[in-house]
């Protein structure tokens, strides 16, 4: 190992990087714009307002603070329909998923329950609702839930069963501070994957590593300074990512030594991978295929985007062999949760794998041409 | 250790197979130290894979090579500080500049001394210094890998064909860059399929045809030994001239312009020749007499041409 070496080629790495716009955008500007992007759908989902169109055939004083109480226990935004119209005709026209008719007599029917005890008295609620529509599922689950509360309510008695919410967590934390370290790990690993699979086959297409390997730099020179490079640009990618994260959605994440650890392991994973993958795809497109047929389901598979539990029960346990759920837990375990325990023992899985395919890597990687 | 010795490379029955592809068969040959050697043949001839394995990127089928006393299949560490290597096609990075890149390849050598300055100006790059490697043309790129290939002020420098790709301007601006490297008394290995290229610049040239080294010396000697005639071509007014050479005993030709070419042993059958025709009254508006060249010994040694589209252009 060459320190000269090793520097003389990460100069010339940085100096390329950052003569070339198009390189630097996907590095800086790529993670940025999905950290907006899904920033923004997930900060909207924290705060969820549902539209509900409700039409009220009674027009009492008790129908209309049902109505208010709906708006304000249920999260709705409500608009009027006109009692006249036909609902059904309305969600169609209107291209509305629900509209929630309250029956004439409820406050008749409220007072006999109320006044004269009459629990044979009953009120009919209609959802008309269109079943294509994806979120009306949830809408009707939240108008239940008053619904059910109302009854409740009416019944005289206390619960029985109650329940009370305790975080695991110290803080109050929102989605998108789940996101970030997902984001993290999925970008390290697009830069750390494609940056060598693209550079690799690229040098060797045009030769230069040809000419490489008539000079004194020696394969673990090549390597490291590859490493160190990459690990430069993550680090910098890592940086935008958190500064547009704190700047815009004011993010509370814990930023220890475990975030560089992460990021280097991330790296040595995925440079490993591509190394491996130059060695066995040499031309420049079916490298960047076999690139993209290791990404993408790391991508969507090992948590970086949406919690795994939401997937089938196959799946998680394929997520599980993922390296990138490995980085996606350990970084989320140390800058979330600050469990040092479970990053350690994250750390000591992707070390294990970083180790192997990186070693593999350098095995494949040949400077002689083919003997 | 390496041993003394009056070559800069000796390859004993070198023989290099890819599968059942045998791209070189048997060779040997030296070269001498301070000499430019050329290998000359056509494309897929085994010049590259020679002179790869004399670079030490490529290990044998078989046989042996030698390079500054060295075993190149086992002392890469030893050698590859004292060559310098255009390979084929030579490329760099794209953005670094010209003066980053000789830097840079220096910096790899640790070569603490490089004269990059000096460099630049044997190459005749002075004013494109700063201009980045993507923006060169072909000839400026090649002069950049001529220099790179010196930047640890190699013993043995390997070009691996130099100009190929090039238009004639650019071509020569590579030449000349190489006269320099002659006189400065360097080893050079050339490989080339340009026989105008091997006889300007080459004491010694090697004709590869198909795996085999078919012929070798000086260029000089390579023309006596394989090609020993004159060349006599007459412009005729009509077609008297034809018939008299040939009544003569000679066998004249016509060529692509109607001219009659006639190939002699001696300079007094041109005499010969000429007066006949004066004797005879036959006219002819001009003529040409000159030696062979290294293209008509590669001809008459293999039956094929060393290119398929010769350019027409000839060496300053």
């Amino acid at each position: 190992m060459n320190l000269r070496i090793i520097s003389a080629n990460l100069v010339v790495k940085l100096l390329n990087f950052s003569r070339e716009k198009t390189t630097m955008f996907f590095v800086i500007a790529f993670p940025i714009i999905l950290i907006l992007l899904f920033g923004t759908i997930f900060m909207s989902q924290d705060n969820m307002e549902y539209h509900l169109c409700v039409q009220d055939l009674d027009q009492t004083k008790s129908s209309k603070e049902s109505i208010k109480a709906l708006e304000v226990n249920g999260n709705f935004k409500i608009t009027m329909v006109d009692p006249s119209v036909n609902a059904t005709q309305y969600v169609r026209e209107n291209k509305v998923n629900l509209v929630l008719i309250i029956p004439k007599g409820l406050e008749k029917s409220l007072t006999r329950r109320k006044f004269f005890n009459d629990f044979q008295t009953s009120v009919t609620i209609t959802y008309i609702y269109d079943p294509s529509s994806s979120s009306v599922s949830t809408k009707m689950d939240i108008l239940n839930g008053v619904l059910a509360g109302v009854n409740q309510e009416l019944s005289g008695m206390p619960p029985f069963i109650k329940s009370v919410k305790k975080s695991i967590l110290t803080k109050k934390y929102r989605f998108i501070e789940f996101f970030v370290p997902g984001i993290i790990a999925m970008a390290v690993m697009t830069l750390s994957l494609f940056s060598t699979v693209d550079s690799e086959t690229e040098l060797r297409q045009k030769g230069i590593i040809r000419k490489l390997s008539t000079t004194p730099i020696t394969r673990t020179d090549w390597i490291l300074s590859n490493i160190l490079y990459q690990f430069i640009l993550a680090v910098i990618c890592t940086i935008a990512m958190l500064l547009v994260s704190y700047a815009v959605f004011h993010v509370s994440l814990h930023i220890d030594a475990w975030l560089p650890a992460f990021i280097l392991l991330d790296v040595f994973a995925f440079v490993g991978i591509g190394m491996i993958l130059t060695r066995f795809a040499r031309e420049a497109q079916s490298a960047a295929a076999a690139a993209n047929a290791v990404s993408l389901p790391m991508m969507f598979l090992s948590g970086s985007f949406f919690p795994i539990e939401l997937m089938p029960g196959f799946l998680q346990k394929f997520a599980k062999i993922l390296p990138l759920f490995y980085v996606n837990e350990g970084l989320r375990a140390a800058m979330i949760f600050e469990d040092n325990m479970a990053a350690l023992r994250d750390a000591a899985i992707i070390s294990v794998f970083a180790a192997v395919v990186f070693i593999l890597g350098i095995i494949a990687t040949k400077w002689e041409e083919d003997k | 250790m390496a041993k003394e010795t009056e070559y800069a490379i000796e390859v004993e029955r070198l023989t290099k197979r890819y599968g059942d592809l045998l791209a070189v068969n048997d060779i040997s040959f030296t070269v001498s130290k301070g000499e430019v050697f050329a290998f000359l043949g056509p494309n897929g001839a085994g010049k590259t894979t020679t002179v790869e394995v004399i670079e030490t990127i490529r290990t044998p089928t078989s046989g042996k090579v030698t390079l500054l006393g060295m075993d190149v299949t086992k002392k890469k560490h030893g050698i590859v500080p004292r060559i310098g290597v255009l390979p084929q096609g030579f490329n760099s990075f794209d953005r670094i500049t010209v003066r980053e890149t000789i830097q840079y390849y220096s910096r790899l050598f640790c070569c603490m001394n490089t004269n990059i300055d000096g460099l630049i100006e044997l190459v005749n790059l002075k004013d494109k210094a700063k201009e980045q490697y993507k923006n060169l043309s072909g000839g400026l790129k090649q002069r950049l890998g001529i220099a790179i290939a010196l930047v640890n002020d190699p013993e043995v420098v390997f070009l691996d064909e130099p100009t190929t790709g090039l238009d004639p301007r650019a071509r020569r601006e590579v030449w000349e860059v190489l006269l320099g490297l002659k006189k400065k008394g360097k080893t050079v290995f050339l490989t080339t399929h340009y026989m105008e290229e091997a006889e300007l610049l080459a004491d010694t040239v090697a004709i590869i045809s198909k795996g085999k080294v078919i012929a070798m010396g000086s260029p000089g000697e390579l023309i006596e030994h394989n090609a020993n005639y004159l060349a006599l071509t007459l412009k005729p007014v009509d077609g008297k001239v034809f018939e008299i050479v040939r009544k003569m005993g000679f066998e004249p030709v016509l060529d692509n312009h109607k001219n009659v070419e006639v190939r002699v042993e001696h300079a007094y059958d041109v005499q010969e020749i000429l007066n006949v025709l004066k004797d005879a009254g036959a006219l002819y508006l001009g003529l040409d007499v000159r030696k062979p060249n290294l293209e008509e010994v590669f001809l008459k040694l293999t039956g094929e041409a060393l290119r398929e589209n010769q350019p027409n252009m000839e060496p300053e």
